[in-house]
């Protein structure tokens, strides 16, 4: 007769705990999925209802096309506004699962008679997704464990900034759907292989052909189910479950996945989906040596047929890598390279190494975004061993890949923080389900070997313990600590489950709070609108964006082209609705490396390229005056690079360095960099604004040469507020024909030096 | 196109009995003449069904990407729907195969045989819309 | 813009009933040394031809040339060569502005003194002698002195009348550094050069010349007497090295074979060129479409057909009014997305008075493509036209759809959806009857 450590009424009956307990956990999520979306309207709460950043820019003007002109137009768009004189073939080249969505529901809503505007559901869309999130996350933990596991995942991926970070109001982009269908399809496939079912395996695959419609992030999801089924196959874990769900998957996801234009063939033509085909046919191989050996019991056919099957698998693998060489197959990309070596996109392809998401992520960065939940996920993933059935198997997998690639790039690290949040709820949940389940141990089964060994060398014994015991839960760790390690574990008295409690509450507690804290100051700027302190402590709005881009809108003939650097593009587009040379999506290297080389060319050099471009307007971002760090020159050195790799011959990095290889805009600053035209414009008439004095630059912390730089073939047409924007207007060429530097000067009426006659013969002497 | 059809169409060519390689080896011949006999012993008519089913599917996947090696793949989407139906149809009936098998009865504990060809239809349903879609 | 502005003159034109295209008011700038009657016979040929002349002094400021931004006269003629200086309104800057706003200039240039249109000039990539180097020519053989020349036109120039005979110059000469503006009007003989008149006693004179300038010897065909210029907003300019070649003195002045020479024609021509009358061109219309359609599209499709039609006009100083030109023989059609991907020749269509038409297939690349029409030869007015148009893929439903070759797939997807229907309806049936079994065996 066990005893307890506390009493729990006995006189209720079971249908009414059940019913409570079902209550509870509807009530539980329902306000899960509150705290969820409440938590991520920092952005409209602190700033106003506005789209952020930069591709949610590209995002909104897309839906904005979808809601008003229907999907076919939609499908069809050509925008020859973007990547001019190109153009883009937006259909062809997006992932419209997010568009489409918020389409979606901007037609049921207005069905309904609800003239919601487009914006506010794209605005809200990422909010209401993270509850969804979380419903996905629970239904996955549940499935790991158990419920009160479930609610805690969901609880913590309600609001671990890792998520809120990608997710906040506004931050209207691919990932904030995409991390929804990440788990609901993994839940789906975790589900199909515990009961092989080929229902779930087409769910699953409905839901992966959501995914590959809507984020890049789905070869996540390609790689990650092959793996998981290879894992299970070598491990002699091949059942017909597998095969069902696997096969269920695989045929409807990849035939359904290749419906979207971007994606196209892909699925058959690419290394990054070759593993998934391979495991596919591996499987059926299997499947079919199964199936034989069901009927026949002779032992040297089953040699024959393992023999068979090797050979078989050998053929396939070495067909895939022959076609791979034969270029039937494309080899992987570059962004897959610098995966795996971190130091291959700055090599080879600075575009993608420019961006700030594709940096390694720092380490306190991990614990800014995941907090406590940091430590409590290897705990997680240790207790899927003790359990190790295949959606442990999974999850195990999950946490080893995502980890090293959160390691790798910034961006990825939103992949990581769904299993960190459900390892973290299982570890979680079973310390709590130690701690309060009433029930104690019966003292008198303690073996006293044990019980003799324990007192004195706790630490060296859970050492031990470790590595060889198989430990089953973290409550078995912490029974080791306290000196309870009886085989029918449990928690001896009531004081002990306090003590524990209540430091497991207080660490709830911090969570919620530092989440809170992380989610309004760091993850709620819009981007698009600067916040910052005055010395009197009153917040001031810094609005130059917008200022700069409602100027061009208005001032600016309707086909002008503006040129600015490819971070801007989208917002250019979006809020100026101008033609851009250059935007965020970064298909082309070689047209982005032209305005990089427009850029870190003088002005000479760069007309030509402007004038080729019909570009008459360049906006650059220029922090100098207000500390505004993340401006132009702070990018330049990427924009050398850039072109770098594609005009070696004519810019190159070390020139825009000084001798002593520092970078520097003042007067040290070497001639190559401050006739570059992205000095000239940053700096253009600085000076003046100082009044004599010396000019400072206030993120560079560096002093400008007395002598401003000057300009003459462009024309500075505006700048906002606050420096950080500034247009400049590209001069017609001159109507004598003369080089503008000459024309310039006639203009300022400079004297000219006098030209001499062509010598065509010499004189006699 | 040519690594998924070569896979696929490799496990094709053995399971049907009778196209089994005739240049085995002596004592595979005899373990085929057993197998065969095994086979239609033990099985049951439905699931004899589901056999021919699979049958006729492979021969269409096998002449389809005969045509698709030997004459033209031009039309590559028209192509992987037709063989993708194949394919897909025949995992998703196997599948139902080896749910609806008794002697896989304690792998499927929560599949009865009628859930399982609901599932079967369901996705197969979902298959040949996508195929459709891709088709033209 | 040019479309317009054309458009705007002609209806200007129309109204003032002048000869030029482009306005009929002309501010003559004279030095107060210089005898205006001199020139009679050139200012009544403007007169006649229906120009309002208003004279002023260089040092003058009224009437101003510039009111608010708004040029106050079509064309200027500025025959000043002793002022070293000008009013206010006629700086090298000022003038270079009036051509921005489409007024022509007719400048003479000084042989003797720096002044404001000699420095100008180097603007013009047109390169003087030091001052007081006039063209010096001792042949032919004549009575009149050595920097009185007579020069033979060119045989045939746009710019000038055919069979001009010789005509006599007296002033500046000045050479000229490439480019594809300036239209040479009158070439030095090549038997003469430039050099000081006071020292001119021979071959020493020439050697010493060209010793003392140091970069060679200013002399020689190469050399340019009267040079137009065309600016890119298609106003035009003449600099004229001696203003003498106006006068009517030089007019009526025989040549050394006893015949009249051409000064007055050629002045005539010159001012015709230099105010627009002559060889002045517009772009009426631009028009494109798909072919065997008649309503241009706002984007175009990769590898259609269209044909792209551009209506030209000339001037008819007779009768004062534009015409339909079919004269171009040799226009050209670009289809550029940064480079020409379609360079193709725009005849002028027979039959269709002023229309140049071409059909082409538009290549098969996506972008924004401009159709440019880009003719500019020298003494003609530049025709440039750029016309923006989208080219896009085909839309998803314009892909031909049934292919022939697809179809053993076709019937392969569609076998494999009857053979699931089959199997379906077999194991229902199939299933009815198990169930009665088992309903049996239960039973």
């Amino acid at each position: 007769m066990a005893t307890k450590a506390y009493t729990l009424p006995t006189n209720v009956a079971p249908e009414t705990v059940a019913n409570i307990r079902s209550l509870v956990r509807i009530v539980s999520l329902a306000l899960i999925s509150a705290a969820a979306i409440s938590s991520r309207l920092f952005a409209v709460v602190n700033f106003e209802s506005i789209i952020h950043e930069f591709d949610p820019w590209f995002n909104y003007r897309a839906t904005k096309l979808l809601a008003a002109k229907g999907f076919y137009e939609f499908w069809n768009w050509f925008d020859p506004t973007a990547w001019y004189p190109l153009g883009r073939v937006v259909g062809g080249t997006i992932y419209p699962g997010l568009m489409a969505t918020s389409g979606v529901i901007y037609n049921v809503l207005h069905a309904l008679n609800l003239p919601v505007d487009i914006r506010n559901i794209c605005v809200l869309l990422a909010p209401g997704f993270s509850a969804l999130t979380a419903w996905s996350t629970y239904m996955f933990t549940k499935e790991l464990k158990d419920e009160s596991a479930g609610l805690l995942a969901a609880a913590f991926i309600g609001i671990v900034p890792g998520y809120i970070s990608r997710s906040v109001a506004g931050s209207y982009d691919n990932e904030a759907i995409a991390i929804f269908l990440l788990m609901f399809t993994f839940y789906c496939w975790i589900k199909a292989l515990k009961t092989g079912s080929a229902f779930f395996g087409t769910l699953a695959a409905l839901f992966y052909f959501y995914m590959v419609a809507a984020w890049g992030g789905y070869a996540f999801i390609t790689n990650m189910i092959p793996l998981h089924a290879l894992a299970l196959i070598l491990m002699g874990r091949f059942s017909s479950r597998l095969y069902v769900a696997y096969s269920s998957w695989y045929a409807i996801g990849t035939l359904a996945s290749m419906q979207v234009p971007f994606v196209g063939f892909q699925p058959v033509r690419t290394s990054e989906h070759m593993a998934a085909l391979g495991v596919f046919g591996l499987l059926q191989i299997i499947a079919f040596a199964e199936l034989v050996r069901s009927h026949v019991s002779s032992k040297q056919f089953q040699t024959l047929l393992y023999a068979s099957v090797v050979a078989m698998g050998l053929v396939g693998f070495f067909g895939i890598v022959g076609l791979t060489y034969k270029g039937w197959i494309a080899p992987w990309t570059g962004r897959f390279y610098s995966l795996w070596d971190t130091g291959y996109a700055k090599k080879y392809i600075p575009i993608i190494a420019s961006v700030s998401e594709h940096q390694p992520t720092a380490w306190p960065s991990f614990f800014m975004d995941l907090h406590m939940l940091i430590f409590l996920f290897p705990a997680g993933v240790i207790m899927c061993f003790s359990k190790l059935r295949d959606e442990h198997i999974f999850v195990i997998i999950y946490s080893v890949v995502a980890s090293y690639f959160a390691g790798v790039m910034v961006r990825l690290m939103l992949t990581l923080t769904p299993v960190v949040c459900v390892a973290a709820a299982v570890a979680l949940s079973s310390l709590l389900d130690t701690y309060i389940d009433p029930t104690e141990p019966v003292p008198e089964e303690i073996e006293p070997t044990e019980a003799e060994a324990t007192p004195q060398d706790p630490a060296k014994k859970s050492k031990k313990a470790a590595p060889a015991g198989n430990p089953t839960s973290l409550g078995e760790y912490f029974s080791r600590f306290t000196g309870n390690t009886n085989k029918p574990r449990g928690i001896f008295g009531i004081n002990n489950r306090l003590i524990v409690l209540f430091n497991t509450f207080g660490m709830l507690v911090f969570f919620v709070i530092h989440c809170t804290w992380v989610t309004s100051n760091a993850y709620s700027s819009p981007s698009v609108v600067l916040a910052s302190t005055g010395a009197d402590g009153n917040p001031h709005i810094i609005d130059d964006f917008r200022e700069a881009y409602y100027w061009l809108r208005q001032n600016t003939p309707e086909d002008a082209v503006v040129m600015s650097w490819w971070d801007y593009g989208y917002q250019i587009a979006g809020m100026a609705n101008r033609t851009t040379l250059v935007d965020n999506n970064t298909w082309n290297n070689t047209h982005i490396a032209t305005v990089g080389k427009a850029m870190s060319s003088s002005e000479e050099v760069a007309y030509p390229i402007l004038k080729k471009h019909d570009v008459d307007y360049i906006l650059i971002i220029f922090g100098g005056l207000l500390g505004y760090s993340g401006d132009d020159i702070n990018k330049f050195l990427w924009m050398v690079r850039i072109a770098q790799g594609v005009w070696p011959d004519e810019i190159q990095e070390p020139n825009y360095f000084t001798k002593q290889g520092e970078y520097r805009v003042d007067d040290r600053a070497p001639d190559t960099m401050k006739n570059s035209l992205m000095y000239k414009m940053s700096y253009y008439r600085f000076n003046e604004l100082f009044g004599g004095q010396q000019a400072m630059d206030r993120v560079r912390g560096q002093q400008m040469p007395k002598q401003g730089p000057t300009l003459d073939y462009l024309d500075e047409a505006f700048t906002s507020e606050n420096w950080i924007v500034r247009i400049y207007q590209v001069r017609k060429e001159d109507i004598l024909g003369r080089d503008l530097k000459i024309a310039n000067a006639f203009e300022q009426g400079r004297k000219r030096k006098k030209t001499k006659p062509p010598v065509r013969r010499r004189a006699l002497a | 196109m040519a690594p998924k059809s070569s896979a696929a169409t490799k496990q094709h060519a053995t399971p049907a009995p009778a196209a089994a390689p005739e240049a085995s080896p002596a004592a595979a011949g005899n373990a085929l003449q057993s197998l065969l006999n095994a086979y239609n012993q033990n099985t049951s008519p439905r699931l004899k069904l589901i056999d021919a089913f699979l049958v006729f599917l492979m021969i269409s996947g096998v002449l389809q990407f005969l045509y698709c090696v030997l004459v033209t793949n031009f039309p590559f989407n028209a192509f992987l729907a037709g063989f993708g139906s194949c394919v897909g149809q025949f995992v998703l009936t196997a599948s139902l195969r080896s749910q609806v098998n008794p002697a896989n009865r304690n792998e499927f504990k929560d599949i009865s045989p009628e859930r399982a060809f609901a599932d079967f239809a369901l996705g197969s349903i979902v298959l040949h819309f996508f195929v459709y879609n891709f088709l033209g | 813009m040019l479309l317009r502005r054309a458009a705007a003159l002609l209806a200007l034109v129309l109204t003032a009933c002048a000869r030029s295209s482009t306005g009929d008011s002309v501010l003559v700038v004279l030095d107060p040394s210089l005898d205006k009657d001199a020139y009679s016979t050139f200012w009544a040929g403007l007169t006649d031809k229906g120009y309002n002349l208003t004279f002023r002094t260089a040092k003058e400021a009224q009437p101003e040339i510039i009111q608010d931004e708004v040029a106050q006269f079509s064309h200027v003629v500025v025959f000043a060569p002793e002022s070293k200086n000008l009013a206010q309104d006629l700086t090298p800057q000022a003038l270079v502005s009036l051509l921005d706003k489409g007024t022509n200039l007719l400048l003479a240039l000084s042989p003797s003194k720096q002044t404001t249109i000699n420095t100008l000039a180097s603007e013009f990539s047109l390169v003087l002698p030091p001052p007081g180097t006039p063209l010096i020519s001792h042949f032919p053989a004549r009575d009149a002195p050595a920097t009185v020349v007579p020069v033979s036109p060119p045989a045939a120039h746009p710019v000038l009348s055919s069979g001009l005979p010789p005509v006599w110059f007296s002033g500046v000469p000045f050479a000229y550094t490439p480019n594809p503006l300036l239209i040479p009007i009158l070439s030095a003989p090549a038997e003469s050069f430039a050099a000081d008149t006071s020292s001119d006693s021979g071959a020493d004179a020439v050697f010493e010349s060209a010793d003392r300038a140091g970069e060679g010897l200013w002399a020689g065909s190469s050399l340019s007497l009267v040079a137009g210029f065309q600016a890119t907003t298609g106003a035009r300019v003449t600099f004229v090295g001696g203003v003498e070649t106006f006068s009517d003195e030089f007019a009526q002045k025989e040549l050394p074979q006893g015949k009249s020479s051409g000064n007055k024609q050629f002045a005539e021509d010159v001012a015709g060129w230099t105010f627009q009358e002559t060889n002045a061109l517009r772009i009426d219309k631009v028009e494109h479409h798909r072919v065997n359609e008649t309503e241009p599209r706002e984007m175009y499709t990769t590898n259609d057909n269209v044909v792209f039609t551009l209506h030209v006009s000339k001037f008819n100083p007779i009768k004062d009014t534009w015409e339909p030109y079919s004269g171009i023989k040799d226009m050209q059609l670009e289809f550029t997305m940064l480079d020409p991907h379609i360079r193709t020749s725009l005849p002028p269509i027979p039959g269709k008075a002023g229309e140049y038409s071409v059909a082409f297939r538009v290549p098969d690349r996506h972008g924004v493509f401009k159709f440019v029409v880009n003719h500019k030869r020298k003494g003609w007015t530049h025709l440039e036209s750029t016309t923006v148009v989208p080219v896009v893929p085909p839309r998803h439903d314009e892909y031909p759809r049934f292919l022939s070759a697809a179809w053993p797939y076709y019937i392969g997807a569609m076998s494999t959806s009857a053979a699931f229907v089959l199997f379906v309806a077999l194991w229902l049936s199939g299933d009815d009857r198990e169930g009665r079994k088992k309903g049996l065996k239960t039973e």
